[in-house]
């Protein structure tokens, strides 16, 4: 393709990065996945810009694409979390993204129950423990997850329902909730 | 709270639980590596310029069928016309019986030589190489020759699980993965 054609998916595509590279941190749990994924997103969305350049909110259709593409090689993205649990535990990549604050006391609380959290959330199938982190971490509205994932918005309610209630009760058990 | 309250107000939504949501509205994420979304930018307008020079064909799994009769076909295909849309391979699936070795042939086209091209095969739990027992992950570097390239693969089943193998192959900055469907019965 051309100069201009680079230049033309640059453009729509990089105000989206941001929110997209949360997805893929989101879908595979590991920085490594996370930005591999992104990656064949890119490349298949650059093989598809003559339809991108018609969509009305590409943010959307390239999240749907990304969402797409784990859902077709989860086993591969899986089998490497297998690989490199160390590495994915809060003690990993997870660590990187708290900030620390003038209270260390507050801080090593916090880190325990990020790591309570991070320990609960894997024990959630992966269906609950993606809509509960789009919904309660990202943000994400119940319709765009409805859009993202192809369901009803019916189930992705129940969904989260019951996410929240196994979260509750994991956490519970853990003594990070009373 | 019941579902059915969910459905019929989704406001309540909101209103669940409300120390779990602000212990998952904290839940941290690390910030991509330094420079890589210009590098994955880069990367993925080189790859799609690339494919329309042509330098890198690649193709996917054929299968191979009992009584030594080899029927391996290429999901894929040389492409010869640049402007060629380039179409989503339907995932091609063979049925293995439980313990009994069955030969794979995995079919590549190249339209120039590699050199040290790497290889890696992931298999689904419950499907073995002949040689590598237990192994799920076998990588090995091999060598394409312009044209078709056969490499026979012996996998065996060891449960009624069935899956999807996955073959990568890599040579430089370049990479495909293809795959196939394996039931067992």
């Amino acid at each position: 393709m051309s100069a201009a054609s680079n230049i033309a998916f640059e453009k729509l595509v990089r105000p989206h990065f941001d929110r997209l590279y949360r997805l893929a941190w989101r879908l595979t749990g590991q920085k490594a996945e996370a930005e591999d994924l992104f990656q064949e997103l890119l490349i298949k969305a650059y093989g598809k810009l003559d339809d991108l350049v018609k969509i009305d909110e590409p943010g959307s259709w390239l999240s749907r694409i990304m969402y797409n593409l784990f859902i077709d090689e989860r086993r591969r993205f899986a089998r490497r979390r297998m690989h490199t649990v160390e590495e994915g535990e809060m003690a990993g990549d997870g660590l990187a993204g708290l900030a620390g604050t003038d209270n260390p006391a507050r801080d090593l609380d916090r880190l325990e129950r990020m790591k309570s959290l991070d320990s609960a959330l894997s024990k959630l199938s992966d269906e609950h423990r993606l809509i509960v982190m789009l919904h309660d971490t990202e943000g994400y509205k119940l319709t765009e997850i409805q859009e993202l994932m192809d369901i009803p918005v019916g189930t992705v309610k129940s969904r989260l329902h019951r996410a929240r209630a196994r979260l509750r009760e994991i956490l519970t058990e853990s003594g990070t909730f009373s | 709270m019941q579902i059915k309250d969910l459905e019929i107000n989704p406001d309540k939504q909101d209103q669940d639980d409300p120390e779990l949501r602000a212990l998952l509205k904290d839940y941290p994420m690390p910030e991509a590596t330094a420079g890589f979304f210009d590098q994955a930018l880069v990367r993925a307008t080189h790859e799609g310029s690339r494919r329309q020079r042509n330098r890198w064909i690649m193709t996917g799994f054929g299968s191979a069928v009992a009584a030594g009769l080899v029927l391996w076909m290429i999901a894929g295909s040389l492409l010869t016309t640049p402007d060629l849309p380039v179409a989503e391979p339907a995932i091609p699936n063979i049925t293995m019986t439980l313990e009994e070795p069955r030969t794979i042939n995995l079919v590549f086209a190249s339209a120039e030589p590699l050199d040290a091209a790497t290889l890696t095969v992931l298999l689904p739990e419950g499907v073995e190489m002949s040689g590598f027992p237990g192994q799920r992950e076998i990588t090995w570097q091999t060598s394409l020759n312009t044209g078709k390239n056969l490499l026979p693969l012996k996998l065996i089943a060891t449960s009624p699980m069935g899956g999807e193998v996955y073959a990568t192959l890599r040579h430089d900055d370049r990479r495909r993965t293809f795959r196939l469907r394996v039931d067992v019965s």
